[in-house]
């Protein structure tokens, strides 16, 4: 987990006892990249002007409603970083003219899914980053077009199925890795999230916050509608999700990536990948060992130099 | 014209009902439109979608204000206002539903003017087929209509279905089969009403316009956190209930669980389940650490607390 030393979340039931973020949005029940945003915005707080990528969020601030305290600003699904940078501008030029107080000024955050993080809306967030856009970029990552019925994007994992990859063998590409896309060019900060790990969550969140310069939040968003499983489980596949070591949870500080959960021992991915629709297809009607062993082998090929390091 | 609505919750498949139904009659020389309806609502949510099929060219356009036929795939939608499952309804109009209860108690329950049949797969289908409440739907209401052969109903569904895979084709043919034969002693109730004319519009003489507060009403939105006064309680079909006695007060749980805002906590540590915007997800009761919240059919609940009687799990 991040250092505890300097958080006010030192344990579990320093979690708040009530939430910010309004109810009565449009999300489906049961959604992880919700929950994520939720515990987040516990922690970043009112004075938050979100910028939204089209995506599933879009439905978070349907006029006439927002659950928001703040501002809400709605892109289209490549441009949320440019118009981040707008934001922030117009802010920083209030704050030169004495318009606004430290107090007053707002965190920019951008809100976006993984389908314009990982795909069109690359440009947007590579001009940001190269021009140290001091902005939050919050990517709820469900894998796949989730709006729209759950299309393959750049961050659908191996063989899973989606509406466009819908064969016996799912999806063929690999998960693009939008973290180390970032790390290499030496944000801020950058960390994955789960919403289903709260407390590492809040505490990323208050170190993402505490930084200023491009900083990135990359939240495994567990999804029931498209991938294929019980509402009620999203939590439960947030967990195998880190206990596989299929979503390493990670920070990038200072040119350094360390990770904040070590699983130990790793489940077998398939306890991971069994519940889920979307990969039904690896086990009926009859077991794919192959795919089964190439996804395993991937993520075996992950956590070796960590674990040798940890070994050592 | 053949007007026909069908009421669900998003994820019952009325969309694809409404499509199969659509194809149907166009198979049989019909000019068709079939839409569904939905917007910002997601799994749970009260949706509907409608056909239009007649021999001549259609000319109407947009929501289905007079039916002729009504199918409800869910009867926990009849007593939602917001759902508008009994719009536009008229004397002749044929109301099918999926229900446990008896086509006389919803006459009566309603005042139903028309016939009301019920679809009679709801008492023999097994836990795992809810998922062909959608077939059916389509199925029974091809045969109300009675211009629709079982041949024509079938290919309808090997071609909207077919993305799915043979297996889920055979199994939704079964089912169709058995929902089309069960409907033929009312095969051809659905009545094909002449075309609405705007002409026969008379327009009012005065038109009230809502004076809604600027928080509401003005062209920005200046009214934080005002997505409660979205009631998303009506998505649930499964309740979570607290059996305070066992709850741990471990609220830190349970509120986080909660991806929905609706779990807070007192001071005392007991949380409290916001009834008004739980969408029914069942995250809390899958994560409660002492087994203290329970699940209870949303029916069931709501008949308890009209009668009186306290909401409790089964344990």
């Amino acid at each position: 987990m991040p250092d505890a030393g300097a958080s006010r979340f030192r344990r579990m039931r320093d979690l708040p006892s009530s939430h910010m973020l309004g109810a009565g949005t449009a999300m489906c029940a049961g959604c992880g990249g919700l929950a994520a945003l939720t515990e987040a915005y516990d922690v970043l707080g009112e004075n938050t002007v979100f910028v939204n990528a089209a995506g599933c969020m879009s439905l978070m601030s349907v006029y006439p409603f927002t659950p928001f305290r703040g501002s809400w600003l709605y892109t289209a699904m490549a441009s949320a970083p440019a118009g981040a940078q707008g934001v922030r501008d117009a802010l920083d030029v209030l704050r030169a003219r004495g318009r606004i107080t430290v107090q007053e000024d707002l965190q920019v955050v951008v809100l976006t899914g993984d389908g314009a993080a990982g795909g069109m809306g690359l440009s947007a967030t590579s001009g940001a980053i190269d021009r140290g856009l001091d902005f939050i970029y919050f990517c709820y990552d469900n894998e796949g077009y989730g709006n729209t019925g759950q299309q393959t994007s750049a961050l659908t994992p191996h063989a899973a199925a989606t509406a466009t990859d819908a064969g016996n063998s799912g999806f063929p590409g690999w998960k693009k890795d939008l973290f180390a896309l970032w790390a290499a060019n030496k944000p801020a900060y950058a960390a994955t999230i789960i919403g289903g790990e709260p407390l590492d969550l809040v505490r990323k969140i208050e170190k993402a916050r505490s930084f200023s310069g491009p900083r990135m939040i990359l939240a495994l968003s567990p999804c029931p509608t498209g991938w294929g499983y019980d509402p009620k489980l999203s939590i439960e596949i947030a967990h195998l999700a880190v206990k596989t070591g299929i979503w390493p949870l990670k920070e990038y500080i200072d040119g350094r990536v360390s990770h904040t959960r070590m699983p130990h021992p790793r489940l077998p991915v398939e306890e991971y990948l069994k519940p889920q629709g979307r990969f039904a297809h690896l086990f009926e009607p009859r077991r794919n060992e192959a795919a089964l062993r190439e996804i395993q082998a991937g993520v075996d090929a992950y956590w070796a130099p960590w674990e040798a390091q940890r070994e050592a | 014209m053949y007007r026909i609505r069908f009421h669900g919750r998003g994820g019952q498949g009325m969309k694809t009902a409404s499509r199969i139904l659509g194809e149907a009659f166009f198979l049989e020389g019909f000019e068709v439109q079939d839409a569904q309806r939905y917007g910002a609502e997601r799994r749970g949510a009260p949706i509907f979608a409608y056909v239009r099929a007649a021999k001549e060219a259609i000319h109407e356009r947009g929501v289905i204000a007079r039916p002729g036929l009504i199918v409800v795939a869910d009867d926990t939608l009849v007593a939602i206002a917001a759902a508008g499952v009994m719009q536009g309804l008229n004397e002749d109009c044929v109301v099918l539903i999926d229900s446990a209860e008896s086509a006389a108690a919803w006459a009566e329950r309603l005042n139903l003017p028309g016939p009301v049949i019920i679809l009679p797969a709801h008492d023999t289908r097994e836990a795992g087929e809810a998922a062909f409440v959608g077939v059916e739907c389509a199925a029974a209401a091809a045969c109300l209509a009675g211009v629709i052969s079982q041949a024509y109903l079938e290919e309808a569904i090997r071609r909207e279905l077919a993305p799915m895979g043979d297996e889920v084709v055979a199994q939704n043919l079964g089912i169709a089969a058995d929902a089309y034969a069960k409907m033929e002693p009312y095969a051809g109730i659905v009545r094909a009403d002449g075309t609405l004319s705007a002409r026969a519009y008379k327009p009012p003489d005065w038109v009230d316009l809502p004076l809604e507060g600027v928080s509401l009403a003005g062209p920005a939105i200046y009214g934080g956190v005002n997505s409660e006064l979205t009631n998303t309680g009506l998505w649930r079909t499964m309740r979570p209930v607290i059996d305070l006695e066992r709850c741990n007060k471990c609220s830190w749980v349970c509120v986080s669980s909660c991806p929905d805002s609706a779990i807070q906590a007192r001071a005392d540590g007991t949380p409290e389940i916001d009834l008004d915007h739980c969408k029914g997800c069942m995250l809390c009761v899958a994560q409660c650490p002492p087994h203290a919240i329970g699940a209870v059919p949303e029916t069931e609940a709501l008949a308890r607390e009209k009668a009186g009687e306290p909401v409790c799990a089964a344990n």
